[in-house]
């Protein structure tokens, strides 16, 4: 598959951001440019601000300092999301998954996603009442979009089953399916592989590669597992104590002496020379499958 | 029965680093049972302590037998509960658990309900005093009354135990014949008692005694045919009825109809003349009524019954839909064929001022009611086969969809859900596209809950003409609008789980609209706004949907508990509004018909459009009627609503609102949709309550009442729209029970005990919503709604 990205057009610019909670910190002048089409993680020590900028992407935290300006679909003009909305960023076309699932536990499988699909409907109580026949079209369709999600996510089987009957790297997929039920033109994902077996990890590799390529969907991920964000990620941003230390392909980020000092530990130096001495202290050993640049 | 099972987890084993004595489990539990048994003892019977004596209550229960009996309930309690498991195996064998409710419902038929309420207060001890009093009696009454039916009760239920406890085919076989002869002659009893006094009756306690030993009957019968070692009721229950979806309907009506027709049941019943079917035929012969009314009660009853009950056997027997249609059709005819004759007889007796009749549908028995109810029921067999045949194919075609699109097997791993969808769609109303849920509870047959709700209906129809005044107006004053409401909080509490407990308050502004424009206030509105009272529904609707996003627009960020306060806030400044504000609403006095002030009562309302014209009157029964259409057009609404795109953004809301918010759902304007649904209900409520009862005050608006509503919610089942309907029905019929069963002082008593148990034994409601019931059930136990009430951004 194609890793670099082929066009130059950004979904998220962050510019300058800095977040803070009474006197913390947790993110301090982050600027970042996610480009149209590319899979893009970012990476962290725990602590690191990842999920802070998640929420200051989506609209659940407002950062002090900064732009954020996005344009999540293909020719949408770029809009500043700081201090808009959470369900007004959704309806701009970004999606989300959550680190600890958040599912709507006692719904369906298929009613989880079928609330995501119907975000983009328009029919209103009234007509659902009187059974209106655009109203029970616009149920048929969303039936139909949401099997067709819960077929590409590998859960068909599971329709019916009440969403916190499900295995958990289930649970996790159905999150996917849901946040892809609001056609969105760029997806956040928390650590989607937390608490996933390998096998598991692999399938949901090719997932976020198939959502990636297939949908035009632009992906921004955050995980801890280095072999998935290694095999997934066209370009890595690395955060360390809410602010960005490195940012740049796979392969430089596992060279980075920064990065590598930073979740060692040491200082930038030390790691530069311990790394030249000893390879098998890089992130990870990952094959290069592929034409990985 | 429920508190033995629950009693049978394994209790905490004691924390071994405590010191001290340690008193021995056993002990603590038999003190826990002999205290339960005394409060028991002493909530029964009259309080009667003085200012000078207060142990006088004590003694007298001391001295009565009573607490004994109960000191030995209390006993028998504890020995089930600690030899539980050696009790346990005889308690799953065939037949049990029905010989055990049956001499349920017949000891309760016998202590708690009416016999015959003509004599005394009505119960069974009464009737037997009366009838011991009465010489030249049927002799069958004199001992049925004197012995018999307590004898039956205890010689059925305890030769029938043992002989399930034994195994002896024989002795069950025999306690089923008992139980058919005791059925026999509590109905022989009954009726002989109802025509000796040929006075009119409308008692309920024979058919409840008639129908425990059917229970009886079918348990015993189960443990002599069967040859497992163990049952299960509900597989039981679950295939007897799904054998012929609509069966149970057409054996019900068939047995409700023949009684009307044969039985003594009264069709026309003038004060002190009860005259049956042929009777009442012999008393119209000669008169100048209609040909078809005499004909029918003559032998085109017979016609129309012996029809209709063919072609509804037929349809379930062979599942033909065509016939189920046709059956339904039947039905329906009949129903109204009969409905026809009686308003021809009762016009005539009405014409002849007779017995002091004033309009038609006055004097009739209870006979026409229940053959209106049988041929209604017959119908709806139709109607469950018919519709239950199209929802098997629909499944059918379902999962041959889902296995197309999806993995090789449609239900995969869980086998269950396969069968579960089934009836959960079946369940389902046939508008909802969205395919069923895990089935949970008895109703899992093919047609099973539709049959219950056709029986519901059955019973809302033709039910009330038989119940006596009191009763009629207990139905429309308090469960009929009590069931609206519940109806209308359910949407707030039930399915968008925010606690309201103001919900009165928009009750009474539909209330005062209705007041407004009929011009009942001080205030009048311009004179070519003055309108009946049916035509302010919109305007009601309008205001209370006003009053609900005023309220909610500014408090819905607020959550939980603290929604919950503003709420109750909110009620409370509408309450104070409607008692200070003097000069339009007249105050703490409300409506009054005061010229002074300017205030009349709230006319009734009238329908006047072309030739149609109805005024509802004094008669409780056409209010019930009306309240009916209300309850029938929101039910049926908020069906659709619940299984719509905004019922399940609700449900996304109540489960984990930062993920609605997330997900695209603007929770504010989800959370006003609730509001302000509610609240128009609430209003309709209003509307109906004020032109019903002419006169109010501010003091029907009461924090009071506010709770109530939401225990009517929450102990029908929450979410759960039949649930809510029930609960309101329960809690507001129960009070009026108890006011013939238990001192006045000790109603509220009574009521608070039922209360606690049901949240003890059955925290999830009466009728659970599947969506709950699967919370509460432990699928997941860490994210139903009530833990998590973590503010939005935390712990993402």
């Amino acid at each position: 598959m194609t890793v670099t990205a082929p066009t130059s057009e950004v979904v998220f610019d962050v510019r300058n951001v800095t977040l803070r909670f009474g006197g913390v910190t947790s993110l301090n002048d982050v600027s970042l440019q996610m480009r149209r089409g590319e899979i893009l993680a970012v990476i962290g020590p725990n602590g690191a601000g990842k999920t802070s900028l998640f929420n200051s992407l989506t609209g659940v935290y407002t950062p002090q300092e900064g732009s954020i300006m996005l344009a999540a679909r293909r020719g949408d003009s770029p809009t500043s999301v700081v201090g808009m909305k959470t369900h007004r960023v959704n309806q701009l076309g970004v999606a989300r998954t959550f680190q600890n699932i958040r599912l709507f536990p006692a719904l369906t499988a298929l009613e989880n996603v079928k609330v995501g699909v119907e975000t983009r409907q328009r029919s209103g109580p009234i007509a659902a009442m009187l059974g209106m026949p655009w109203q029970r079209r616009e149920e048929r369709e969303s039936n139909s979009r949401a099997y067709e999600l819960m077929k590409r996510v590998g859960l068909s089987g599971r329709a019916n089953d009440i969403a916190s009957s499900l295995a958990y790297g289930e649970q996790r997929r159905l999150e996917i399916a849901r946040a892809l039920g609001t056609n969105p033109g760029v997806i956040l994902l928390d650590e989607p592989a937390a608490g996933t077996n390998p096998v598991e990890k692999r399938e949901l590799a090719s997932l976020i590669k198939s959502i990636n390529a297939e949908d035009d969907v632009s992906v921004l991920l955050i995980e801890h597992d280095m072999k998935l964000v290694m095999s997934v990620a066209d370009r890595i941003v690395v955060l360390n104590f809410g602010e960005k230390i490195a940012e740049g392909t796979p392969e430089q980020i596992q060279r980075d002496p920064v990065v590598i000092a930073a979740y060692l530990g040491t200082s930038a130096e030390q790691a530069e020379s311990q790394a030249d001495a000893q390879p098998e202290l890089r992130l990870i050993d990952i094959e290069p499958e592929g034409e990985q640049s | 029965m429920t508190a033995l099972e629950t009693r049978t987890r394994p209790a905490p084993p004691a924390a071994p680093h405590r010191r001290g004595p340690r008193i021995p489990s056993w002990l603590t539990r038999l003190l826990a049972c002999l205290g339960g048994s005394l409060v028991l003892a002493l909530m029964i019977g009259d309080q009667e302590g003085s200012q000078t004596d207060y142990g006088l209550t004590f003694r007298k229960q001391i001295l009565a037998p009573r607490v004994f009996a109960f000191l030995a309930l209390g006993v028998l309690l504890f020995l089930c509960v600690s030899y539980w498991p050696r009790i346990k195996p005889y308690l799953t064998r065939p037949g049990f658990w029905p010989l055990i409710s049956g001499g349920l419902a017949v000891l309760a038929s016998i202590t708690l309900m009416h016999w015959f309420d003509q004599a005394g207060n009505g119960k069974f001890g009464a009737v037997s005093d009366a009838v011991s009093r009465t010489s030249g009696i049927s002799p069958i009454a004199t001992a049925f009354y004197g012995w018999l039916a307590w004898t039956m009760l205890v010689v059925s239920v305890v030769v029938g135990g043992a002989a399930i406890v034994i195994g002896l085919r024989w002795l069950a076989f025999g306690v089923a014949a008992l139980a058919v002869v005791a059925a026999v002659i509590t109905y022989l009893a009954h009726q002989a008692v109802v025509d000796f006094t040929g006075q009119p009756d409308h008692s309920l306690g024979y058919l409840v005694s008639i129908l425990g030993y059917i229970v009886i009957l079918s348990g015993m019968l189960a443990a002599g045919l069967s040859h497992e070692a163990s049952a299960r009721s509900k597989h039981f229950v679950t295939r007897v009825l799904g054998f012929r979806p609509g069966l149970p309907l057409v054996i019900v009506g068939f047995v409700v109809t023949l009684l009307s027709f044969v039985g003594a049941a009264a069709w026309f019943s003038p004060s002190n003349k009860n005259t049956s079917l042929s009777e009442t035929h012999d008393l119209f012969a000669s008169t100048s009524i209609n040909p078809f009314a005499l004909n029918y009660l003559g032998w085109l009853s017979w016609v129309v019954f012996v029809g209709t009950l063919a072609l509804a056997a037929a349809a379930t027997w062979y599942r033909h839909r065509l016939l189920g249609w046709l059956a339904a059709l039947a039905g329906a005819a009949s129903t109204i064929i009969t409905l026809v004759v009686l308003y021809d007889i009762s016009k005539l007796g009405a014409r002849t001022k007779f017995d002091g009749a004033t309009g038609p549908w006055q004097n009739l028995g209870v006979g026409g009611w229940m053959a209106c109810g049988g041929l209604f029921l017959l119908g709806s067999a139709g109607f469950v086969v018919a519709t239950s045949a199209r929802a098997t194919r629909r499944v059918a075609a379902g999962t041959a969809n889902g296995s197309l699109s999806g993995s090789p097997n449609g239900s995969g791993p869980n086998g269950v859900s396969a069968t579960g969808s089934v009836a959960a769609a079946d369940a389902a109303p046939a508008t909802q596209p969205s395919p069923g849920r895990r089935a949970v509870g008895y109703l899992t047959a093919p047609g099973a809950a539709r049959s219950a709700v056709l029986i519901a209906i059955a019973a809302a129809l033709f039910y009330p003409p038989t119940a006596t005044p009191f009763w009629q107006q207990v139905v429309v004053s308090e469960i009929g609008i009590s069931m609206l409401l519940a109806a209308g909080l359910n949407v707030v509490v039930g399915w968008a789980g925010l606690l309201d407990l103001g919900f009165i308050a928009f009750y009474a502004i539909g209330s005062y609209t209705t007041a407004y424009f009929v011009g009942s206030l001080p205030v009048k509105p311009p004179s070519w706004l003055h309108m009946t009272p049916l035509l302010t529904i919109p305007f009601a609707i309008i205001a209370c949907l006003m009053a609900g996003v005023i309220l909610g627009a500014p408090t819905l960020r607020l959550r939980g508990d603290y929604l919950a306060i503003v709420t109750l806030g909110f009620g409370e400044i509408i309450h104070l509004a409607a008692v200070n504000s003097q000069s339009i609403t007249n105050g703490a006095e409300g409506l009054t018909n005061d010229t002074g002030r300017h205030t009349k009562s709230v006319p009734n309302p009238s329908i006047h459009i072309g030739p149609l014209h109805i005024h509802w009157g004094l008669n409780q029964l056409q209010y019930w009627y009306l309240l009916l259409v209300f309850l029938v057009v929101v039910l049926l609404a908020f069906r659709r609503l619940e299984h719509s795109r905004l019922g399940r953004a609700w449900a996304a809301v109540r489960e984990d609102e930062v993920a609605a918010q997330a997900t695209g759902i603007n929770t504010t304007k989800v959370k006003l949709a609730a509001f302000a649904i509610g609240a128009s209900t609430s209003g309709v409520a209003g509307v109906f309550f004020a032109s019903q009862i002419g006169t109010f005050t501010p003091d029907n608006f009461v924090l009071n009442n506010s709770i109530l509503i939401v225990a009517y919610v929450v102990f029908g089942g929450m979410g759960s729209l039949p649930g809510a309907l029930a609960g309101a029905a329960m809690l507001t019929w129960l009070p009026e029970f108890l006011k013939s069963q238990v001192p006045s002082s000790d109603r509220l008593m009574w009521i608070g005990a039922v209360v606690m148990l049901m949240m003890i034994f059955r925290p999830a409601g009466l009728i659970p919503a599947r969506r709950r019931a699967a919370e509460l059930s432990g699928l997941d136990g860490s994210s139903s709604s009530e833990t998590r009430a973590v503010p939005a951004g935390e712990g993402l």
